[in-house]
């Protein structure tokens, strides 16, 4: 399933808001417990980094919803870029975080190394976010991998983000599709999730001449990326 | 012992809601989406649930909608715990037999046992 042909325009503020709010409000809950004068050092240690992580977690988003609301107006440089490598460096960083829910990330290596044509920070950012979904969605105990693949036929690259865990239903994929088509909606007509994250990464994508889309697994799902092939090899 | 079924789909927050309860004195069952609640709801027959309105899937409501559908649920109180609680008009929540809202955003650890206490 290709999408990603979202409405382009201002992100409504309530929707920034409303995803801002629960990484805030997780902040607060860790810290007025940190205040618990019976807390074990350990216990503690585990609070102050789970409120670290939190916080991270918050400013990605509020960075996110910056860049995408000056994407317009911003020049982006695109090259060739070595997606495992950059997998590789992505779960450098997010691997404390998914170490933190006894989840972890890991990169399908390919035997042939391929190039895709992409602004470095706007893929990393697609990814990441992907990567941020998949760990709240995927099962206990699981892993999340990064996928690389070719479609020599369309010249491009898809670089995916696949979870393990429940199967989506049939009504919440009809949902999803729905939140990756259109821009974020309001909480009050919405309250389970106001789409946000999908829908800036279809905006990155957009603007490097890309798509997002989403595969339905029996065990889980896949969100990718796909952009341009490179053909410069002598890079890699 | 009180029995508590938390359907919270946020592991860390679940972690301290849990520990609060537990210090009380709460036997606690943790689940993070919807279908594994009404399953939860079968075998561990809660005396109050918390409930977290950003459910994976299966939101709060059409559970909420479940349990008031069943009449061996239908009498269980539920305490909303939420980000949301400006948003939802309190005829709403009257209609789906919420009997209290607790805000995330400003609530304390503490609030939940407060809460369960003014619904038993």
């Amino acid at each position: 399933m290709h999408l990603g042909d979202g409405e382009r325009g201002v992100l409504p503020l309530v929707a920034a808001a409303h995803e801002l709010k629960s990484p805030l409000a997780l902040l607060r809950q860790l810290l007025l417990q940190l205040q618990s004068t019976t807390l074990r050092p350990a216990e503690k240690a585990v609070l102050i980094e789970r409120a670290i992580l939190t916080s991270e977690r918050g400013l990605r988003l509020t960075s996110d919803v910056t860049k995408a609301a000056r994407l317009e107006d911003a020049l982006f440089t695109l090259e060739p870029i070595n997606p495992e490598q950059l997998c590789l460096d992505i779960v450098t960083e997010l691997q404390p975080l998914f170490a933190a829910h006894g989840k972890t990330m890991t990169v399908k290596s390919r035997r042939h190394p391929l190039l895709l044509v992409a602004n470095r920070d706007l893929l990393r950012r697609i990814v990441v976010g992907f990567s941020d979904n998949a760990l709240r969605y995927s099962g206990e105990n699981t892993a999340v991998e990064l996928q690389i693949q070719a479609f020599k036929n369309a010249g491009t690259v898809r670089l995916g983000v696949r979870d393990y865990g429940p199967a989506l239903s049939s009504d919440m994929w009809r949902t999803l599709q729905k939140k990756l088509r259109t821009s974020p909606q309001s909480v009050h007509a919405r309250p389970e999730s106001s789409g946000l994250g999908l829908y800036i990464a279809s905006q990155f994508a957009e603007v490097m001449g890309g798509r997002i889309g989403a595969v339905r697994h029996r065990d889980g799902a896949t969100f990718y990326v796909e952009l341009q092939a490179s053909t410069q090899t002598s890079l890699l | 012992m009180t029995k508590v079924l938390l359907i919270e789909d946020d592991a860390w927050l679940a972690d301290i809601e849990r520990a609060v309860l537990k210090a009380e004195g709460y036997s606690v069952r943790h689940v993070t989406n919807g279908q594994a609640a009404m399953d939860s709801i079968d075998v561990f027959r809660p005396d109050v649930i918390i409930l977290d309105v950003l459910l994976d899937g299966h939101t709060a409501f059409t559970l909420l909608h479940e349990l008031r559908s069943y009449k061996d649920t239908s009498s269980v109180p539920v305490v909303l715990c939420t980000n949301l609680a400006e948003t939802f008009p309190a005829k709403t929540l009257d209609e789906y037999g919420v009997k209290r809202v607790v805000d995330k955003t400003t609530m304390h650890p503490s609030d939940i046992v407060g809460a369960i206490r003014a619904v038993l």
